[in-house]
């Protein structure tokens, strides 16, 4: 018996037990490992993917609860809000040990996703992942970033757009 | 005196040679031995592959011209590769994207003697011939015996130089090389961008050259001192970010080999019990056995969740018959205690004693100040991946240690140590947890029972926080006598601690006992106070109840700055001088030298600070505090300032400005990003960190009970660089100590309550 759910953009059957948190599916069953466990309990965000689009803690999620959903991990984000994120980290050098970041870019790329005009205490406010090298200060930083460029994309004439 | 020790590395290895007989002879190995075996590392030369030319230890060119630099310090978030790559790059002459760094290979020529040498019990400050010779003496028997270790903020104090000049070599000998090859003197040619050019145009790629540099003998170069270069003094972009932000970073954890199986592992819920039996029923879905260990029970399976369900539904007996049935208050009770008993009770070590002969007249200030046990919470729960056979075992492993991962492991799986490789992905964090590698101990073991598969053992966070090794629990009475002016006529400071040291030893080395020195780690932050405090007495008390502690980003400082710089505030308030004026006329009496010197340099940037930002008042029913504090560690200053907003029993960190010297900002963003992150670690542990033990279980199972700093209760840290053209300092670890006084002094700022123990909390709106 398997479970079907299109992850990162396919559709693909797990064979593990369906009440298997969907960290361990993923990680164990498809080898996505960007994925992280930190605490098992929905308490630090580090297994952060999105489900349908939005913030979801992997570890808390069953493979039952995703079956026939779209599931995007660390993987598999692409878009606008996900490569400005993404470069917004790298530019800010927001990781140090890192393990945490995926959480983190799958938490503030799914906020922006969802809504691109907020405003950056707004997309702050929503993240509550946990990061034990308190890297904070440089997650403010690149989440400003991240918001500034994708309204410096969005206010581009459309010419200049289309190039991109 | 690391660095003196690395710039003067040829020279010293000469001196050594003569001196060594006088000196080192029969210390601890035979300084013949030592003396041989450094002329041997000092021939260790990288294999290379074809292709790639070896110009030493530390660095290999490729005929593409690209450059490895190779990093003996495991990265762990603190940026010792992008640093290694940074200190290449200048050195060769060519752009850091140029080059990568990986893992140095497991040797003896990699050997960290600074983080030792740090605990040696020495005066940083003081001078003298029996410690220079002691200590140059230690470095040597250190690099013989060739203990590769990251930690004690040393990384860049033990690589910077050897990599400079290795650099610096490589790319004289790559300039000789093109002189030969174009047929001119090397003094006309320069070189730009991965070439060597001569004065008529005509160049040679690094690649090209690269074969021929590596036949020409090295010539001793002359370091210039650290100082702003192309990349010096500027940074780089940090290489691993890319990867980490993508998700592409392989942690330990990450490890997929083929077949590979895992283990869920549960410890004895007392510390200190073991094992009775456990069993499982047969048939459970995916799982592939039970390992019955010390103190633990693991069970295999073919996924981690088929493995942690199956460990679920075990059943298990432990043997509490040798467990520790303390709690948490009954180790302060321990602590008041030996303090209490006072003379009675022979401390393990007295720096000075004049405190307790000085005549009693004045003012007392007294004050008791406790901390609490701590986990360290990597963000990687601890795991290990073992691939055994009869004849060889492969650890997969995030680590503080090569060397003792490789000497645990072999132990583990009856292998000689050089049977065992290991692979260091990047670390999830390690702040001291990752050099306590009895967890690797425990995979072997595990895979042991599954020869020739590789068994990845996973601790949860309830075991990650079961099974660590804590920052002990402190209990300190500190006395002051104040004159008639308010400053110090005397001061007595006495610590309860269990060591550190200690008990690393022994797990390590079960045969060794500990307390041949006394340990350093414990009382660091008090030992060498910044201030010139007159007729003062520091007793270091060991009470060791056998709660396992061990190394916690700056260990010591932790501790002993928060109580100390805690009581020099109380100090300052006594006296009714303000925080800052106290602290400088202290540094004043000290007299003038380097470090105080250093330090009022950090006091003033606190001044300008506090002077061109005023605390703003805060909302009705909440109280607004700023305080101060400095510290010095790790052969670097800190000082800190700390804005804090109450209202009710809610306390606040809004704001936090620290000015930092660590010598030389050789990567002033790492620098910057080091002191937040510390200053963060720092917090957590102020404003809510207890690890509490009740009846020999912890309490804290996770983050929901330990609970740590998030984007929500993080201040804005805003980082001041002084460079002091001191010798280099470490950097990792110094902002963690000066926080806690520092919003410790703020809240007595705001409210006029002093909190001395930690975590702060307040009683009452």
């Amino acid at each position: 018996m398997s479970l079907e759910l299109t992850l990162n953009g396919q559709r693909v059957a797990f064979l593990s037990p369906p009440d298997t948190p969907l960290l361990w599916a993923l990680r164990d069953e498809m080898k996505l490992v960007g994925t992280k466990f930190g605490c098992g309990a929905g308490l630090c965000g580090a297994c952060t993917i999105m489900v349908d689009g939005e913030q979801t803690r992997a570890c808390q999620t069953s493979l039952a609860d995703a079956a026939g959903k779209t599931v995007t991990t660390i993987e598999g984000i692409s878009g606008n809000a996900a490569s400005a994120v993404t470069d917004a980290w790298v530019r800010a050098a927001v990781p140090q040990c890192g393990y945490c970041q995926p959480g983190f870019i799958m938490a503030a790329t799914s906020i922006i996703a969802a809504k691109p005009g907020q405003s950056r205490d707004d997309v702050l406010s929503q993240i509550t992942n946990i990061c034990r090298c308190g890297t904070y200060d440089a997650i403010r930083v690149a989440v400003g970033l991240a918001l500034d460029s994708l309204k410096a994309a969005a206010s581009a004439p459309p010419k200049a757009r289309a190039e991109r | 005196m690391t660095s003196t020790s690395a710039r003067g590395m040829k020279i010293a290895r000469r001196t050594f040679l003569v001196a060594a007989g006088v000196v080192g002879g029969g210390v601890l190995i035979g300084a013949g031995t030592v003396a041989v075996r450094l002329q041997a590392l000092d021939g260790y030369r990288l294999p290379a592959a074809d292709g790639e030319t070896s110009f030493g230890a530390w660095l290999k060119l490729a005929r593409d011209g690209r450059f490895e630099v190779v990093v003996p310090n495991e990265e762990m978030g603190q940026g010792i590769y992008s640093l290694a790559i940074l200190l290449a790059a200048e050195g060769l002459g060519v752009g850091p994207e140029a080059g990568r760094a990986v893992p140095a290979p497991i040797h003896a020529r990699f050997a960290n003697p600074v983080v030792i040498l740090d605990g040696l019990p020495f005066d940083p400050r003081a001078d003298s011939a029996g410690k220079r010779a002691v200590i140059w003496t230690f470095e040597k028997i250190l690099r013989a015996v060739g203990l590769q270790v990251t930690g004690g903020s040393s990384s860049t104090r033990n690589i910077a130089e050897p990599i400079r000049s290795c650099a610096m070599s490589a790319r004289d000998m790559l300039v000789r090389a093109a002189a030969q090859r174009l047929g001119v003197s090397a003094a006309t040619l320069w070189t730009e961008g991965g070439r060597v050019v001569a004065p008529d145009g005509k160049s040679a790629t690094y690649g090209e050259l690269a074969d021929a540099a590596g036949q020409i003998e090295p010539r001793d170069v002359v370091l210039p001192p650290l100082g702003p270069g192309v990349y010096v003094g500027k940074g780089i972009q940090r290489p691993d970010c890319g990867p980490k932000a993508r998700g592409l970073a392989r942690y330990g954890i990450d490890t997929r080999e083929p077949g590979q199986l895992y283990a869920a592992i549960r410890h004895a819920p007392r510390i200190g019990g073991a094992l009775a039996h456990a069993t499982i029923k047969a048939g459970l879905p995916g799982v592939r056995g039970i390992v019955e260990g010390s103190d633990y029970v693991a069970v295999v399976a073919g996924t981690f969740e088929a493995a942690r369900s199956g460990l679920e539904t075990a059943d298990i007996a432990w043997d509490d018959s040798k467990a520790l049935r303390l709690s948490s208050r009954d180790v302060l009770s321990a602590y008041r205690a030996a303090l209490d008993k006072g003379t009675g009770y022979a401390p393990r070590w007295i720096i000075d004693s004049a405190g307790n002969t000085a005549g009693a007249a004045g003012r007392k200030v007294v004050a008791t100040y406790q901390v609490p046990f701590l986990a360290h919470a990597t963000m990687e729960p601890v795991n290990a991946t073992a691939l055994v056979t009869n004849a060889t075992c492969k650890v997969w492993a995030g680590h503080q240690s090569g060397s003792l991962v490789r000497m645990i492991a072999a132990s583990a799986a009856n292998v000689p140590s050089d049977a065992v490789e290991v692979v260091t992905p990047y670390l999830g964090g390690g702040f001291g947890r990752r050099a306590d590698v009895g967890y690797v101990a425990k995979a072997v073991e595990i895979a042991r029972h599954f020869k020739g598969v590789p068994v990845q053992t996973i601790w949860t966070r309830e075991e990650d926080l079961r099974d660590d090794v804590y920052r002990p629990a402190a209990m300190a009475d500190v006395t002051a006598t104040l004159d008639a002016a308010g400053l110090p006529t005397s001061l007595i400071y006495r610590v309860a601690v269990p060591s550190v040291t200690d008990q690393f030893i022994a797990r390590v080395f079960p045969f060794a006992k500990g307390g041949l020195l006394a340990d350093r780690t414990t009382v660091d932050g008090a030992i060498y106070p910044l201030y010139a405090v007159p007729n003062r007495s520091i007793e270091n008390f060991t009470v060791d109840l056998g709660v396992p502690i061990g190394f916690w980003r700056s260990v010591g400082y932790s501790i002993n700055a928060f109580f100390f710089e805690s009581f020099i505030d109380e100090l300052a308030a006594a006296a009714g001088v303000t925080p800052i004026a106290y602290r400088s006329q202290l540094l004043h009496a000290f007299g003038g030298s380097a470090a105080s010197r250093r330090a009022q340099v950090l006091l003033d940037r606190l001044a300008r600070f506090d002077a061109d930002h005023p605390l703003a008042p805060g909302d009705t029913n909440v109280k607004v505090g700023r305080g101060i504090a400095l510290t010095e560690c790790f052969h670097s200053f800190v000082g800190h300032l700390a804005d804090v907003e109450i209202s009710g029993r809610d306390i606040r960190v809004r704001r936090v400005f620290a000015a930092v010297d660590c010598g030389f900002a050789i990567d002033p963003p790492n620098v910057v990003a080091q002191t937040r992150s510390a200053i963060n670690f720092g917090l957590s542990a102020a404003l809510f960190g207890r690890l509490d033990i009740e009846d020999g279980r912890v309490v804290q199972k996770n983050f929901d009970t330990y609970p740590v700093i998030t984007l929500d209760t993080a201040p804005d840290i805003l980082v001041d660089i002084v460079n002091s053209g001191a010798d280099i300092g470490g950097v990792g670890e110094i902002g963690t100590p000066g926080i806690a006084p520092a919003v410790g002094n703020a809240i007595y700022a705001a409210t006029g309550t002093r909190l001395r123990a930690l975590p702060f909390g307040l009683s009452g709106a």
